[in-house]
């Protein structure tokens, strides 16, 4: 079940041959429409700036890691639809072959192609782009998520903005097992 | 040295075996030369609230006989995502150490450490005495571990996960339980809420029902209420439990739990009630007036007056967790029936909604600390707060000893009269002459810090955000609190200034962290330089700080006193004076 779903919705991405989610047009509109709520989070800006937004907009977000809750309470309040007024939202990262998961903060990450230069900092290995020829070789990984309905999906494939709202974790699967 | 001979060790010894807090134990241990050796050798118990401050060699040099070792690692702030994954705080080396040199180690209790399944399989096998292992949000560990602990560990007591994360692998999920042999009957405490997935329940069951000893159970979500009525009976003899889910109101399950509930005369401590269907509670009645404790900090699905309900039968109660659905109303109702409490805490349902959804204000905490005479530690998340509201609750309860008040909207003001709330804390601290602990918040200048200075003698931890107007304010905490020992501050405007005024006090404390605030790279390498018995760790992940000019605000900062010098595990995103030591290269 997991290869055929995989097949199917890489097959209607492959027009998107890179990761760039700006290639596709619902995905740059959504993009830029969020664009202005995370204005606060890239990790460069958030620091030097004054982290407190004006006082009138109601959209306005909160600091990084504010108010201090610890994760697994907030996690007793995360079946409600993805609130974008947190300023982060961890989830875990596997590797294959490595129990241990790593965290990983979504909402610093712009899109697809900063999340894979993020996960190349943090795991030894290149992963291929959606789309490009399989390569037959232990040497490279690909990456997919779990969604809300439990199915594994090839990371790339829909809007980033979809991506944030259904993704439960990450993955990075061997190219070869694909 | 006259003295140490008048008495024969075995005598001194066996004083010295009344004599528990590490406190008192450091002081006799200062005596004289014979005093220092036996009270080392006698030493069993030890704790080391930052691991990088001494090394396992320096310890097992000292202490060569230690059975309880109790270990810290990442600072606080690590629980609200402020330290980088991969910072630190591996236990590995320490279990290692240990596992040679204290073959009768029977207790390990870390907080905030990664473990790996081989520091958990090592235990296992290297300690046959093990009895006690408390993991408090500690990570880097899986279902496999917890397996090795199980099937090895034939004397073990406690496994407490509190909090921790925990890896559930799919083909021991559950199955971890199982290994505990047949013929291992010694648990007393198992506390494994924080697991996501399930555990085998076949297995859970067969060990409560031959552990007759157990006197807590703190479960998972995943054990539902049918089968918590199974474990009760089998173990009512418990005193602390934690359920699981509850959310499908059945009579049948009702009913069940009812007699269940009903048989437990010992239970004290109450927790879980995730998404406990408010029709269930009535089953817990019977239990209230026994009650002591109880976490309600997950039952997102209880009101206001289900709540109210349930407080006013707790006529014992000592300390209560609770979620900001109590409202004002339900904690006039707590003040009122729950004339022994000591701990509150009221959690926020809706951290991340910008307008209130509860009707709870700064009055809910004025009147708990009207009512309840013992009142003595809180943590308050709130959206409004004023002066005088701080000012009454200092004057009722000048007992306080833990004060954690969290406006959530920084740097609000007095909603009275739209001032800072200097005036308030500073109440506080100078009402409550035994304060230890203080979190700030709301809209504050330079003054509550001079406040805190002049009052806060006794106070050994402070947590600043979104506050203060300059240096000043961070030079009067760190040259007015005498017994200062962690202080941890985010968002202030807080610099080189202070910080290097007061050098020589970082190093009477356990630790100091400063994120986004404005202390430069150059600041940090001089203190470090400065100071060769305090480890300055520049936490950046924006790269070598010496890509950037050296007036350069840091991200972070942790600065701890230590005597094993720099540590050999930092990784790439920690710089210290030696700007090329965390380049990867240990």
């Amino acid at each position: 079940r997991r290869g055929t779903k995989m097949g199917i919705k890489s097959e209607q991405h492959s027009s998107a041959s890179s990761i760039d989610s700006s290639s596709d047009p619902s995905a740059a509109a959504a993009s830029s429409s969020s664009t202005d709520l995370r204005l606060g989070l890239s990790i460069s800006s958030s620091y030097y700036n004054d982290l407190f937004p004006t006082p009138t907009t109601k959209t306005r977000v909160q600091p990084l890691s504010w108010p201090p809750i610890r994760s697994i309470l907030r996690s007793a309040h995360l079946d409600k639809a993805l609130d974008h007024k947190q300023a982060s939202l961890f989830i875990k990262i596997y590797m294959e072959g490595i129990p241990i998961g790593r965290k990983l903060n979504l909402f610093a990450q712009d899109g697809y192609d900063s999340l894979i230069a993020t996960i190349a900092h943090m795991f030894p290995t290149t992963i291929l782009c959606p789309g490009a020829d399989r390569v037959h070789s232990d040497k490279y990984h690909v990456l997919t998520y779990e969604d809300k309905e439990g199915d594994w999906m090839m990371v790339g494939d829909v809007p980033w903005e979809m991506f944030l709202n259904n993704v439960k974790r990450l993955k990075i699967t061997r190219a070869d097992r694909c | 040295m006259m003295m140490g001979s008048s008495f024969p060790e075995e005598v001194l010894e066996h004083v010295f075996s009344f004599i528990e807090r590490d406190k008192d134990r450091n002081a006799i241990s200062t005596v004289c030369q014979s005093w220092y050796e036996i009270e080392r050798w006698s030493r069993r118990r030890v704790f080391v609230g930052n691991c990088y401050a001494v090394s396992p060699l320096i310890l097992i040099k000292r202490f060569p006989d230690v059975r309880c070792l109790e270990l810290k690692g990442k600072p606080h702030f690590a629980d609200f995502n402020l330290v980088p994954e991969g910072w630190g705080a591996y236990v590995s080396p320490w279990i290692a150490a240990a596992s040679t040199a204290y073959p009768w180690l029977e207790e390990i209790r870390l907080k905030r450490m990664v473990i790996s399944d081989d520091s958990l399989e090592l235990i296992s096998k290297s300690f046959k005495n093990f009895k006690v292992l408390v993991l408090s949000s500690c990570e880097g560990f899986s279902t496999e571990g917890l397996a090795a602990i199980a099937a090895n560990c034939r004397n073990l007591r406690e496994l407490d996960l509190r909090e921790s994360e925990v890896e559930d692998l799919n083909q021991s999920s559950g199955h971890w339980l199982s290994h505990f042999p047949d013929n291992y009957t010694s648990l007393v405490s198992l506390n494994i809420a924080c697991l996501n997935s399930e555990v085998s329940f076949t297995a859970l069951e067969r060990l409560v029902g031959r552990c007759p000893n157990l006197r807590t159970l703190r479960l998972n979500r995943a054990v539902p209420l049918d089968r918590l009525a199974i474990l009760l009976r089998r173990a009512p003899q418990l005193v602390e439990l934690g359920t699981g889910e509850a959310s499908d109101l059945r009579p049948d399950v009702f009913s069940n739990l009812s007699g269940a509930f009903s048989g437990c005369k010992e239970l004290k401590s109450l927790s879980g009630f995730w998404d406990v269907a408010p029709g269930y509670l009535p089953v817990v009645y019977p239990i209230c007036p026994r009650l002591t404790s109880l976490n309600l900090s997950y039952a997102a699905t209880i009101q206001s007056s289900d709540l109210i309900k349930l407080v006013s039968q707790c006529h014992n109660l000592q300390k209560l967790w609770v979620l900001d659905y109590i409202e004002d109303l339900g904690l006039e109702a707590l003040s009122a029936s729950c004339k022994d409490l000591r701990e509150l805490r009221v959690f926020p349902s809706e951290p991340f909604g910008v307008e209130p959804n509860v009707l709870l204000t700064e009055q809910g905490l004025v009147s708990v600390s009207e009512g309840c005479p013992k009142l003595h530690s809180v943590l308050y998340f709130c959206r409004q707060m004023s002066n005088d509201a701080l000012r009454t609750i200092a004057r009722n309860r000048p007992n306080m000893t833990r004060f954690r008040l969290c406006i959530i909207e920084p740097r609000t003001p007095d909603y009275l009269n739209h001032q800072s709330l200097d005036v308030g804390f500073g109440a506080i601290v100078e009402h409550c002459k035994d304060l230890r602990r203080l979190s700030l918040s709301g809209l504050l200048t330079d003054r509550v810090f001079e406040y805190i200075g002049t009052y806060g003698k006794k106070l050994e931890m402070l947590s600043v955000a979104f506050a203060g107007d300059s240096d000043l304010g961070l030079h009067h905490v760190l040259s007015g609190c005498e017994n200062l020992r962690k202080l941890e501050i985010r968002d202030c405007p807080f610099g080189d200034k202070a910080l290097l005024a007061n050098a020589a006090k970082l190093e009477t404390m356990r630790s100091l962290w400063m994120s986004s605030c404005s202390v430069s790279f150059g600041a940090c390498k001089l203190l470090g330089q400065k100071m060769p018995r305090l480890n300055v760790e520049v936490i950046d992940e924006r790269g070598p700080p010496g890509s950037r000019p050296e007036s350069c605000p840091v991200e972070k900062l942790y600065i701890y006193r230590t005597i094993s010098g720099q540590r050999f595990d930092m990784p790439g995103f920690v710089w210290t004076k030696d700007e090329n030591s965390a380049l990867g290269l240990s």
